[in-house]
């Protein structure tokens, strides 16, 4: 595998709850420039091994370390400095804010309003520059704000003219789709290393899904390095350079797309179980 | 030693009380996540109930127990169906206003009903007392912990084994997903608020027996000493709810053992911000744990606030500039005036709890801490009005965010029970701490307003000195909410999770604006004290808080504008309602209730 | 009986409506009456007292305007209700100083809400007349604040006397109301006391809506007095003395003045039996303003004048002398207040200002206590030996 070149790389990370495990001492390591899909049945642990990459859980054992530096138990907003964004499973926009709004709030970390280079103990005072710069708001805040928008403006006309239309509407007002994309959209205006995509197309019909395939495609061309936990598996097969399975908190199989595809033990773990417990392949609820 | 034991009594009994009222509380909060503010004045509805039947009928206690029962049971149907069903699916806060409402109503009700004047409500029966340690043991608390202890045997025995009580834990733990399953929620409602009701009305009768006392004014200290009880014990936790009472009550005598009576409230207070710090979900409540991700995304209400241009804006404060010139009445001008100070403390509660969701019940403790701090910079150390009061706004902001820290990480209506207790141990701490604040004596002889050596003393000069400072401060407001920083505070209110995850971090921001907030409310303070020449620690109680928050809904959570035109028509409908003499607080909160049915998203809108 | 209290009430409102003066009943008086503003609470937790005044005001309105008013013309009052907050009293004020027709200013209740308005009358120059604002710094917000409410300096001195030297108590535990007033009044007699030669082995100050003092009692217990002292109204007092009685605690107990109410053995029942107290009169009391007072209050409410009711109708009654002899404009009742001699008065029985503190001093006193479910007259000496 490609461990000496790890850009991210996970040992043996392990979360319960309760008497459940969660997620069960995973490894995982992942190359700068790598596209990487985690698949698994529901309550696989896929979405609690992102909180946990993420910040947004604490792990009960492991550790995480990204770009050769220690990151578990960082807060999220340490991480999204880092330049790690990510989704969220039933998504998570910013229901009030219009489309740019929550776009820009994607680029909050890049902003340098918000935390102005100032040496040490004047840096104690960070929120007060903050709010004189946000009342003040001296040329350099402008232009940057004014440059910060242009380039939201580039990353919505990704999404063609699903948003463009929309760019002054609250979230809540639009469909859940187009609520999807305001997500990626803003995890792409944070600028990131590492972009951890939750079942991008949940809910989402065919020409949708296709559609975020095209786009998450490019994202891989352009260089990103994106991790993907998604039930569909022809875009799986597709996108992915490498693809995990996990079940049970473990993962139970690692290789490229079409050695995972016919590991035994996936289509036993995986599809078996699957087709055991529900026939359904995008039930979103867990099932235990 | 002997004492101690007598101390330790003396706690549960009156922890007994109060568990009489936290179980009602505890119950709907449970089920409604709502702060019920009408329960206290259920309990003296019931208390009156009793009274009626007593004095007038001479009904023998077992049937006081059960008129009082049904008083309480229907009364607590029609809160549910008129103040709360038509609300659902509005922002949480609407509820939480309409039981303010309806609460101004019901204690009103009774006062014009009963007179003001407290009435002795014998108990013929249980005047047997029992000796134990020192003191003795009336029937009546053993009544008491019989009734606290049996219907919270009763209320577990029904949640556990009947049908509606199983519909009942399940609309507590997950609402959407019960009425899914078919669980008729608005009848599990209508249930808990039947039976919470029932028992708040049958603690105000036994309270009212115990102490042979009860008043219409009695209900606000019940409601705040309940809701303190159950947020001990874990709020919406039936059997800690009684738990959280009695400790809540050893807390208190054993703070007057050691301390004084004038201490009593800030041991309970301040047992209450460590518990809500410490152990949010309550002393008795199993580990803390990430709430599940929602399921349908996180939505606040939705509201299309009104828009009004800046040109409209501007145009409005130049006619309420012109106005003293073309209508020079003193009486309309300081309405006017009190209505811009209040503006500058809906200002602040709106920036913190609209903008930002940090639902503040203790605001008014912002206007103390700015009053005090002006007063005595002025009055002790000499300093220059004008300047006092610019810098009580620092003190202020400085003071309240240190305060208030800790409890940032509090989601929800946890945070808003931590600013109601804050808010009370500031008033104590002013209270107590004599050699700076004078204590109860308060401080007098405050020099009248001034700027710049320019004393404001026609009625005139104060309005547009009070109208300025209001401008001035809201033209900040709509600048900082139209920079970066409005979006960064408003995304942590939509969604805390999701701004952290672009690097929102939740404390600074939260401080952030809580500062900025502070310093409205400060200044305000500050003018007030040099206004009234006078204040004491009741000059700032903590209805004021009830009345910015209300100011806030009114005009619609976050909007600048809207807090102060909330401001002046709850300044201004209690004096337009002065015709009505006796009856104008009622009117008042019919009004209010009227306002939160039809428009619960406030007269402008949330932004 | 609920019923017809409602009736009253809400006549009593109608009549207080701004523009309606109230007490113009069938008065022989006539023409355009003189109004007094009167800024206090009659709704929010106060209200009872803002009620007390009412039927003392219109008990001295139907004695002053029945017997021709003020040179003929009746007097008549406009009540504006301020739930004693400050933020009110001060658009009250406002009010007031605009209402030409309105000559002179009696209130507010609490001391926050008074003094808070106290600078908008000192500019605009009308009389507010504080009838129980006791706090020692209100009359000193300018020449246009006067009150006779007892002030504690008075009262106080004589409470430590009855208990100390009259009662024998030599080891005295206070409980007081923590407010600007329990908390003047405690200290005053915590001196006097002293000065008598007691000690005092606690003060407890306990807030305004406090009812359970079990634990307060303890603390008291085990300081070992042999006297307790309550600066307390009525309606806590009745409940400190119920809980002194459960706990086994029986001590002789002295109460301020403010607790005289027929309420208090309402509310107190067998509790507040052996009670001592004092009181600027008493309803057996000869004096002929008290007779006169009491027998038309009795007759026209059914019911025992409390200290309140009192307050308000020898403040009526004092504002219609003044006028009479000074004038009926706002200046006028200024410079008479300083010059009024011995108006009668049940409270001082016969009241004078002094023109520097615009207090008046020399508050009658009457030792009185409880018995047999009454207030009468002690005559006894001391208990504590
Ligand atoms: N906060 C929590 N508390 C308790 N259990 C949890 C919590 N979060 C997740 N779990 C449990 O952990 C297991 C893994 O859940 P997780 O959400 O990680 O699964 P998943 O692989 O993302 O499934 P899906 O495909 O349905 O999204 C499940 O059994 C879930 O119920
Ligand atoms: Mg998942």
């Amino acid at each position: 595998m490609s461990a000496n070149t790890s850009f991210l790389e996970v040992r043996g990370l392990t979360r319960r709850f309760g008497g459940l495990t969660a997620v069960n001492n995973v490894d995982l390591d992942l190359a700068e420039g790598e596209f990487l899909s985690i698949i698994g049945p529901n309550g696989a642990g896929k979405t609690t091994l992102f909180n946990l990459m993420t910040g947004h859980d604490d792990p009960d054992g492991g550790t995480v370390t990204f770009m050769g530096r220690d990151i578990t138990r960082l807060s999220p907003e340490r991480l999204a400095a880092l330049g790690i964004a990510r989704t969220f499973q039933h998504g998570r926009v910013f229901a009030n804010l219009s489309v740019m709004d929550n776009v820009l709030v994607g680029a909050h970390v890049r902003f340098k309003a918000v935390r102005p280079a100032w040496p040490f103990p004047l840096n104690l005072l960070g929120p007060v520059a903050e709010v004189a710069l946000a009342l003040i708001r001296p040329p350099s805040v402008v232009a940057e704000e004014q440059r910060m928008r242009e380039e939201a403006l580039k990353i919505l006309s990704r999404f063609g003219d699903r948003l463009l239309p929309r760019l002054d509407n609250p979230t809540y007002s639009l469909s859940y789709a187009n609520r999807r994309r305001v997500e990626i959209g803003r995890a792409l205006a944070l600028g990131p290393k590492l972009l951890l995509l939750d079942e991008p197309t949940a809910g989402m019909n065919q020409t949708e899904t296709a559609e975020m395939q095209a786009l998450i495609g490019d994202l891989k061309k352009s260089g990103l390095t994106i991790l993907l936990i998604e039930h569909k598996l022809d875009m799986v097969m597709q996108l992915s350079d490498r693809v995990v399975v996990m079940d049970n908190g473990t993962v139970i199989a690692n290789g490229k797309p079409a050695e995972v595809r016919n590991d035994p033990a996936v289509i036993e773990a995986y599809l078996g179980h699957r087709r055991a417990d529900r026939p359904e392949a995008s039930v979103p609820e867990a099932a235990q | 030693m002997s004492s101690w034991i007598d101390y330790t009594i003396n706690g549960i009994i009156i922890g007994n009380i109060y568990a009489l009222l936290a179980v009602g509380l505890a119950l709907i909060f449970g089920v409604s996540r709502l702060i019920n503010f009408a329960h206290g004045s259920v309990y003296v509805v019931g208390a009156y109930a009793g009274f009626v039947a007593v004095t007038q009928l001479g009904t023998p206690l077992p049937l006081t127990i059960v008129i009082v029962v049904a008083v309480g049971a229907l009364l607590g149907l029609g809160i549910e169906r008129f103040g709360l069903r038509p609300l659902q699916g509005y922002a949480h806060i609407a509820p939480l206003l309409a039981t303010i409402g309806l609460s101004f109503v019901l204690d009103q009700l009774v006062q014009l009903t009963f007179s003001p004047d407290p009435r002795a409500l014998p108990s013929e029966l249980l005047e047997r007392r029992f000796q134990v340690g020192s003191g003795t043991i009336g029937a009546l608390d053993i009544l008491i912990a019989a009734v606290g202890i049996g219907s919270a045997a009763l209320l577990y025995y029904f949640l556990r084994f009947t049908r509606l009580g199983w519909a009942i834990r399940a609309t507590a733990q997950d609402r959407d997903a019960a009425q899914q399953m078919g669980v008729d929620v608005n009848a599990v409602n209508r249930a808990v608020f039947a039976i919470a009701s029932a028992l708040g009305a049958v603690s105000g009768l036994l309270v009212g027996m115990y102490y042979n006392y009860i008043d219409p004014a009695m209900s606000f200290q019940a409601t705040l000493k309940g809701v303190v009880a159950q947020v001990v014990g874990g709020v919406g936790n039936v059997p800690g709810a009684i738990a959280g009472s009695m400790l809540l009550g050893i807390v208190e005598s054993y703070g007057i053992a050691l301390f004084g009576t004038s201490y009593r409230n800030l041991f309970a207070f301040i047992l209450l911000v460590l518990v809500l710090v410490l152990r949010p979900n309550g002393l008795f409540a199993s580990r803390r744990q990430t709430p599940p991700e929602p399921m349908t995304g996180t939505f606040i209400a939705p509201s299309k606030p009104i828009q009004i241009s800046y040109p409209v804006l501007i145009g409005i404060a130049v006619v309420m500039a012109l106005l003293p010139l073309v209508l020079p009445n003193p009486y309309v001008l300081q309405t006017l005036t009190n209505a811009w100070l209040y503006g500058l403390l809906g200002l602040s509660l709106t920036l913190i709890a609209g903008t930002v969701g940090l639902i503040s019940l203790g605001h008014a403790a912002l206007l103390a801490i700015g009053g005090y701090a002006s007063a005595l910079l002025s009055l002790d150390l000499g300093m220059p009005v004008g300047a006092s009061i610019l810098l009580a706004g620092v003190i202020a902001a400085a003071i309240g965010t240190i305060l208030v820290f800790p409890s940032f990480r509090l989601r929800g209506h946890y945070f808003s029970i931590a600013t109601l207790a804050i808010g009370e141990i500031v008033s104590l701490v002013i209270l107590n701490w004599e050699s700076v604040t004078r204590g109860p004596i308060g401080v007098a002889g405050i020099p009248p307003l001034s700027i710049f050596g320019f004393e404001l003393d026609t009625d005139r000069s104060i309005y547009w000195f009070a109208l300025a400072v209001l401008v001035i401060l809201a033209a900040l407001q709509f600048r900082l909410l139209g920079s970066h920083l409005g979006r960064t505070l408003r995304a942590m209110r939509d969604d805390d999770i999701a701004a952290r995850s672009y690097g929102i971090g939740l404390d600074r921001y939260k401080a952030l604006a809580f500062s900025v907030g502070s310093f409205a409310a400060g200044v305000s303070g500050g003018i007030t004290s040099h206004l009234y020449s006078y204040i004491n620690h009741e000059t700032f109680n903590s209805q004021l808080s009830i009345l910015a928050l209300t100011i806030v809904i009114l005009g619609g959570m976050g909007n600048v504008t809207g807090a102060i035109l909330g401001s002046v028509l709850l300044v201004g409908l209690p004096e337009v309602f002065r015709v009505a003499a006796e009856y104008r607080v009622l009117i008042y909160g019919l009004v209010l209730l009227l306002l939160v049915r039809f428009r619960p998203q406030g007269l402008l809108g949330t932004i | 009986m609920l019923a017809h209290r409602r009736l009253v009430l809400t006549a009593a409102a109608l009549l207080a409506l701004p523009f309606a003066p109230a007490g113009a009943q069938t008065a022989p008086a006539k023409g355009e009456p003189i109004y007094l503003g009167v800024s206090g609470p009659l709704t929010g937790p106060n209200a009872q007292y803002g009620a007390q005044w009412k039927q003392g005001f219109d008990l001295a309105l139907d004695e002053i305007n029945g017997a021709g008013g003020i040179k003929g013309r009746p007097l008549a009052y406009i009540f504006e209700d301020t739930q004693s907050d400050p933020r009110q009293s001060v658009a009250v004020a406002q009010k007031f100083v605009a209402d030409k027709r309105i000559v002179a200013e009696l209130g507010d209740f609490a001391s926050p809400a008074s003094m808070a308005a106290s600078p908008i009358y000192q500019r605009a120059k009308l009389v507010q007349f504080g009838f129980t604002n006791s706090h020692p710094d209100f009359t000193k917000g300018g020449d246009y604040m006067w009150s006779n409410s007892v002030s504690q300096a008075d009262e106080q001195p004589l409470s430590a006397a009855f208990a100390v030297k009259r009662l024998g108590m030599k080891r005295i535990a206070v409980l007081h109301l923590n407010t600007d007033w329990g908390r003047t009044s405690k200290d005053i007699f915590v001196k006097a006391a002293k000065e008598y030669g007691a000690e005092v082995v606690a003060t407890e100050g306990y807030l305004p809506d406090e009812k359970d003092f079990r634990s307060t009692i303890v603390r008291v217990r085990d300081a070992k007095p042999d006297g307790i002292m309550l600066i307390s109204y009525y309606s806590d007092a009745a409940l400190i003395a119920r809980q002194l009685q459960q706990a086994g605690l029986k001590l002789p107990t002295v109460a301020a003045s403010s607790v005289y109410s027929p309420k208090l053995i309402e509310l107190g029942g067998d509790a507040v039996e052996g009670l001592f107290t004092a009181s600027r009169y008493f309803p057996d009391d000869p004096r002929p303003q008290v007779r006169n007072f009491v027998d038309k209050f009795k007759a026209k409410y059914g019911k025992e004048p409390d200290a309140f009711n009192a307050y308000a109708y020898d403040t009526m009654i004092l504002m219609a002398q003044v006028m009479r002899e000074s004038g009926i404009d706002r200046q006028a009742i200024h410079d008479g207040l300083a010059k009024v001699k011995d108006v009668p008065s049940v409270i001082f029985g016969k009241a004078t200002f002094d023109p520097k503190t615009r207090r008046v001093s020399g508050a009658v006193s009457v030792d009185l206590v409880v018995k047999g479910g009454k207030f009468t007259i002690y005559q006894g000496g001391a208990v504590v030996h």
